[in-house]
């Protein structure tokens, strides 16, 4: 066999489109004009927002940390207080800091989720 | 087809008038199925692939940048969906193994029914690794022209020669005394 026939027999075969194709074509082309513009996330409002949240989670971290090593006795600096951290530590604790990351945690997953659900629609 | 008649159809389709798909439609309907059918070998499969291959082209026409002709471009489109579609869903079940040499070999020396010997050739294609059945089918559907199915496939032009040596020698080791005597056109 040589590649004349090889070309043959993969290319003997020529089909034609059935007499609806182009209408068919035509009708999905009109459908996907016609449907609106996908609508893009509000980055400019949303990230003053994730900007806070992701400030708050950091804070939430290293106060987390601060309080699972023990504590090293240090210096202290004139002028500093050394009872500086805990207290905000505490004032934090006080106004429900937890609550509000917990809170803003579940926003931006629910965002991030839902970026994802409409990026994988479009 | 006229060049100039998909260049006036596609500035009027980027213009807001849709209608005028119809006419780029119509022109590239039947190579564009039948290069699909080579995927395949399936023909509603085949009209489905092309459909899907006209409304993304619809969606992207905007990005044809006017350096290549649009047929080229549609082309190239068009052959990166069909890849990835059969890559998706392959397109015969059939195990290589199972494309069966006849058993008679009086057959292929007195001469075996063409409409067999065909299939056989076609089945063992359609059971060739991805990247060296997408070579042989479009070297063959752009009439051997190898530059032409390079840049479908966006391949550097040796890269495409080594595939397509590699899918013959494949087939022949699959179907050696189908395929006895190869003799190549960019060979010789």
């Amino acid at each position: 066999m040589r590649d004349d026939d090889l070309d043959r027999i993969l290319n003997r075969e020529e089909i034609l489109p059935s007499s609806g194709f182009v209408d068919s074509v035509m009708d999905a082309v009109r459908q996907e004009a016609a449907t609106p513009p996908p609508i893009p996330f509000p980055w400019k409002r949303a990230l003053p927002g994730l900007f806070v949240a992701v400030l708050v989670l950091v804070s939430v971290l290293v106060s987390g940390a601060a309080r699972l090593t023990p504590p090293v006795p240090t210096p202290q600096l004139p002028g500093t207080s050394a009872f500086a951290l805990p207290s905000l530590l505490d004032a934090a604790r006080f106004v429900g800091v937890d609550w509000i990351v917990l809170v803003l945690l579940l926003t931006l997953t629910s965002v991030v989720f839902s970026m994802r659900l409409t990026g994988a629609k479009a | 087809m006229s060049a100039s008649e998909d260049e006036a159809d596609v500035a009027k389709v980027l213009a807001g008038d849709i209608s005028a798909f119809e006419g780029i439609v119509r022109r590239w309907q039947s190579p564009l199925i039948n290069l699909a059918y080579r995927f395949c070998w399936d023909r509603a499969r085949a009209e489905e692939m092309t459909q899907e291959a006209f409304l993304r082209a619809y969606r992207a026409l905007g990005s044809w940048r006017h350096d290549a002709a649009f047929s080229t471009w549609l082309f190239a489109l068009a052959t990166n969906l069909y890849r990835s579609e059969v890559r998706r869903i392959p397109a015969s079940t059939v195990s290589l193994d199972d494309v069966a040499e006849p058993r008679d070999q009086r057959a292929v020396d007195g001469g075996l029914e063409d409409q067999d010997r065909d299939r056989a050739v076609r089945r063992a294609v359609l059971r060739l690794p991805v990247k060296y059945r997408e070579t042989l089918i479009l070297f063959y559907f752009h009439g051997m022209d190898i530059p032409t199915a390079a840049r479908d496939l966006a391949l550097p032009e040796g890269t495409f020669k080594a595939r397509l040596f590699r899918a013959r020698e494949i087939l022949r080791g699959k179907l050696p005394r189908l395929l006895m005597a190869p003799r190549l056109k960019e060979e010789s």
